[in-house]
């Protein structure tokens, strides 16, 4: 456990959401994407990533549709919504911001 | 948008299980696929996925709280409680009943409360009416004289309007047996001071104040519907009343209550039937006679201070004016719903409050319950702890479950209050004010809510305090064994035991004092003797029986032929009956040879009796002789005196043959009245004081009322003879109405009705408590005994006897019982000032009742020790080692 980086609270929706803007994704690719993107820094937890999927689908930020994989198998797969793509943005540009002032006190604490 | 989707997920629950389980099965297959890919074999694949992926279960109730409703884990919490009650019946089954008893009595008790003294009285701006009496140093609260009362209308300028009223039944007749009604003269606008309206006509105006003008009437409802079939063109029509014919000018409606009033007293209530003119008869100046009360209502800016300083300076004018009869005199104005509930209130609040301490105790009772619940429940809430159940959810799991138990015992306690209400109007003392507005209605179910959640959260805090503190770790160690209960719980405990019994301490004080107040208000030499007697009242109508001599011819053979009936040891007619608040009064007569002291008149209770009134009564003689078949009207005037008029006014004197006068100036002998005999004293009210003065003329000589009782003794049962009383009156006069026929036997009961009924409740109350408090006693003591069982053992072991561990556990429950009697006393001792005008002859603080009420608690603390104690020394101390 203590090799996995911990998300910042509150980014996981939003790598969510950015993860769905390539295309419709099950569960488990969600967390496959998001862990081959950040050269597997960044983990998600099963734990956290359902019940968040069901916090999207309850804002109807995503949708969720049973389709059938490469393998044949069922699977449940989510899509972005117009409301999530807006949401999407927000939450970017919430994100860069907190980044920018983090930065700053960052930046500011060296020079010191 | 969200609530719609979680409302909508509500009714697709299992299909939202089923996804989230296939959902993750699929992730844990391809991630099992990818540990193969990887050089895994399948089995180790499987369980490296399993492990990633974590507890399942808990995973997907994470995901259900997101889309779940509070209220769901709410349900769940309450299943949950259910299932745990159930499990225990004998621990539910006690702490409900007690809740529901405590709760029960709390909902009744505020019913009463909220008809009597929280329900707005039903008049047009209730809080704004006052009454009007006067006060001295001898009358502290007196009826008014009319033409005083003409001087406060007509002066006044701090109330919006004022009217009088005045005592007066009348007597129905026409169809059928003729009837006594309750009736009041009343001046013009008194409905309309009282904001009522007449259903049909109109109330009295001015003109029907003056004399010769009275032949009208008003009529309530009930007698409407009865006599004239709710005819709606009453008005006009004629009715006969003391046999004169009544115009009907107008009909109350239905609810009309009559105010109260002091004078010939008629409670609170709806039952008068009729309302004639008061008339303003005779001379204006001379205003010594007292007899009608007032009722006024205040001007929006004016306060009560202000209407009495105001009154008072009228009277002062009045004073100057009319130096003989309004000076000396004050006026008082109080608020019509002090008047009304007045005394009632302070025992009303005694027997809340006592109720309330009911509850505390049943609340202790239950806490305790549930912390020797919980202390048995510790592995199990261990083990939740330890499987990551937040706290805070183990907390709510608990209040749940307190919350639920309260709410069953409230549930049954409002059952019970129906009943109970229903129990206490009938209980109820028969002058009670407002015993028709006491019902569960809502401020009362809304009381009852409100203390059943208090409860609950009251008696659920300690052990889910208990439960937020735990360690689960400590819990899990010791789990299973059984040591002694950790010091702070068994402190808790203790201390709860203490509180209840030093609750009960203070409310079985309560109904000592009150016991004992009761029984020396049964034990009190009344002054007559009260069985087998029959007493009745009647009224002669001054239509036919204008003279006064009539009057005293009618009552005087009325005596002589009842006399002479079979089965009677003796009959007489009176003015009046002992202990009914008679409260006629005569000042200003002459006493030969003395003078009256400085500022003071003589005065004295005025009362008439035929020769055979005394010894129907059983009021002794004293000194001298009863009346006699030779006192007639022609012969000497003679006069009785009770023997406090005696000693007061011929203190150390013989007063047989001594004389006194009610002539202005008396001159000849005629003007003179002897004194012939000395009777017992009989106070107004069994628990007056002291008895007034008082004085009887034989009514052959001297009538001053034309309604009178009749009593008779009976050498056995005097129900029997009320037919034959009937008859007799009729054979006389077949127009007259025999009322209010009771046995003094029910005169003397109603008239301690309302220290018996107060003591009752207190005594059920404390009754109650002390129940509660020996529960609480033995619940404690029987847990540390099954705690201490195995520190028992090994007492007895080595070498320790029964009576050892008899005096170890004993003395525990002594120590908790000592400790809380000390503290009830204290605290009764304080309390019980508040009691001061409840009893009777008692000192609040009697030795006897606190003494034999600590005894009597520690008596029972002891014996709800003894049992468990009894169990301790039972028990084999070899098992109880090898439980260990």
């Amino acid at each position: 456990m203590a090799n996995r980086a911990d998300l910042l609270p509150g980014t996981l929706d939003m790598l969510i959401l950015k993860t769905l803007t390539r295309g419709a994704l099950h569960g488990y690719g969600i967390a496959q994407s998001i862990k081959r993107l950040s050269d597997d820094v960044l983990t998600v937890e099963e734990g956290s990533l359902y019940p968040a999927l069901q916090r999207l689908l309850l804002q109807s930020w995503v949708k969720a549709e049973w389709k059938m994989t490469d393998t044949n198998r069922r699977a449940r797969f989510y899509t972005l919504t117009a409301a999530g793509r807006k949401q999407l943005g927000i939450e970017v540009s919430q994100f860069e911001q907190m980044i920018a002032a983090i930065g700053r006190v960052m930046n500011d604490a060296q020079e010191a | 948008m969200t609530l719609l989707n979680k409302l909508l997920l509500l009714f697709r629950r299992r299909r939202f299980d089923s996804e989230l389980e296939e959902e993750m099965a699929f992730h844990r297959a391809q991630a099992e696929k990818e540990f193969v890919s990887a050089g895994m074999t399948a089995e180790q694949a499987s369980y490296a996925a399993m492990r990633q992926f974590g507890n399942g279960v808990r995973m997907q109730e994470r995901s259900r709280e997101v889309i779940g409703f509070r209220a769901e884990s709410i349900a769940q919490d309450t299943r949950y409680a259910l299932r745990q009650l159930w499990a225990s019946p004998a621990f539910t089954l006690v702490i409900l009943l007690t809740l529901a008893l405590a709760i029960g009595a709390n909902t009744a008790i505020f019913s009463v409360i909220n008809g009597v003294l929280l329900k707005r009285l039903p008049y047009e701006q209730p809080e704004r009416l006052v009454r009007i009496f006067l006060s001295n140093s001898d009358y502290p609260k007196f009826p008014l004289n009319p033409f005083d009362f003409l001087d406060f209308r007509a002066r006044n300028h701090s109330f919006e309007s004022m009217a009088a009223f005045s005592r007066g039944d009348v007597q129905l007749s026409g169809s059928g047996e003729p009837v006594r009604l309750n009736g009041f003269g009343i001046t013009s606008g008194y409905f309309h001071v009282l904001g009522l309206h007449p259903h049909l006509g109109r109330e009295f105006d001015r003109a029907a104040e003056i004399p010769g003008n009275g032949l009208q009437v008003m009529i309530s409802d009930r007698l409407w519907r009865t006599r004239f079939g709710a005819d709606p063109n009453v008005i006009g029509r004629k009715i006969t009343l003391n046999m004169q014919a009544f115009t009907v000018v107008g009909v109350m409606p239905a609810g009309t209550v009559h105010p109260g009033n002091v004078y010939h007293s008629f409670p609170y209530g709806e039952d008068v039937d009729v309302w004639w003119p008061f008339s303003f008869a005779g001379d204006p100046n001379r205003r010594g006679s007292h007899f009608i009360e007032g009722i006024a209502r205040l001007k929006d800016n004016v306060n009560l201070a202000q209407a009495k300083s105001e009154m008072n300076a009228i009277m002062m004018q009045l004073g100057r004016e009319h130096p003989n009869n309004d000076a000396g005199w004050s006026v008082i104005v109080i608020p019509l719903y002090n008047e009304v509930v007045g005394q009632r209130r302070q025992m009303l609040l005694v027997l809340l409050g006592a109720v309330m301490m009911v509850l505390l105790i049943a609340c202790a009772n239950a806490a305790n319950l549930l912390l020797a619940r919980a202390s048995s429940r510790q592995r199990e809430i261990a083990v939740r702890l330890a499987m990551g159940a937040p706290r805070t959810r183990v907390v709510r799991q608990l209040m749940t479950e307190s919350l639920l138990i309260s709410f069953l015992g409230g549930g049954l306690g409002l059952a019970t209050a129906f009943s109970g209400v229903k129990a206490l109007v009938a209980l109820l003392p028969s002058d009670f004010p407002r015993s028709q507005d006491i019902h569960v209605s809502a401020p009362v179910l809304a009381f009852t809510i409100l203390i059943t959640v208090a409860t609950g959260i009251l008696f659920g805090l300690a052990p889910a305090f208990q439960a937020a503190s735990a360690d689960p770790r400590e819990g899990l160690q010791k789990g299973g064994r059984t040591t002694i209960g950790s010091g702070r719980q068994s402190r808790l405990r203790d201390a709860l035991v203490v509180a209840e019994v030093s609750l009960a301490c203070v409310l079985l004080i309560g109904a000592g004092l009150m016991l004992r107040s009761l029984l020396n208000q049964l034990r009190l030499d009344p002054g007559f003797q009260r069985v087998h007697v029959l007493t009745a009242s009647l009224s002669l109508p001054r239509a036919i029986y204008s003279k006064d001599e009539q009057i005293g011819r009618f009552y005087h053979q009325l005596a002589v032929d009842l006399n002479g009936l079979p089965g009677i040891e003796s009959a007489g007619v009176g003015s009046d009956l002992p202990w009914t608040g008679y409260d006629e009064n005569a000042g200003g007569f002459t006493i030969e040879g003395k003078k009256p002291p400085a500022g003071e008149d003589f005065h004295a209770r005025y009362h008439m009796a035929t020769p055979g009134y005394f010894s129907a009564l059983g009021i002794p003689l004293v000194a001298g002789r009863f009346f006699t078949p030779a006192d007639r009207p022609d012969a000497t005037q003679v006069i009785i005196i009770n023997r406090r008029m005696a000693e007061r006014y011929w203190p150390g004197e013989n007063v047989i043959g001594k004389r006194m006068s009610f002539a202005d100036e008396p001159k000849s002998d005629k003007d003179w009245i002897t004194v012939v005999g000395v009777v017992g004293d009989v106070k107004d009210q069994p628990n007056s004081l002291t008895a007034e003065p008082a004085f009887w003329f034989p009514v052959i000589q001297e009538t001053w009322t034309s309604d009178m009782s009749v009593v008779i003794r009976a050498r056995t049962d005097p129900r029997l003879l009320a037919d034959a009383l009937r008859k007799e009156v009729h054979r006389l006069d077949p127009a007259l109405a025999v009322a209010d026929v009771q046995l003094m036997d029910q005169i003397v009961d109603s008239s301690v009705s309302t220290p018996r009924f107060a003591f009752a409740l207190v005594g059920l109350f404390a009754g109650l408590a002390i129940v509660l408090a020996g529960i609480g006693t033995y619940g404690v003591i029987s847990y540390s005994v099954s705690q201490r069982t195995p520190e028992l053992g090994i007492r007895m072991a080595l070498g320790a006897v029964r009576s050892d561990v008899m005096g170890l556990i004993l003395s525990h429950a002594g120590k908790l019982a000592g400790l809380g009697t000390v503290l009830g006393v204290m605290a009764a001792f304080a309390l019980a000032r508040l009691l001061k005008s409840l009893v009777f002859e008692v000192s609040t603080a009697d030795p006897l009742t606190f003494a034999s009420v600590a005894g009597m608690v520690i008596a029972v603390a002891l014996l709800a020790g003894y049992i468990p104690a009894l169990r301790a020394t039972a028990t084999d101390p070899v098992n109880a080692l090898r439980n260990e």
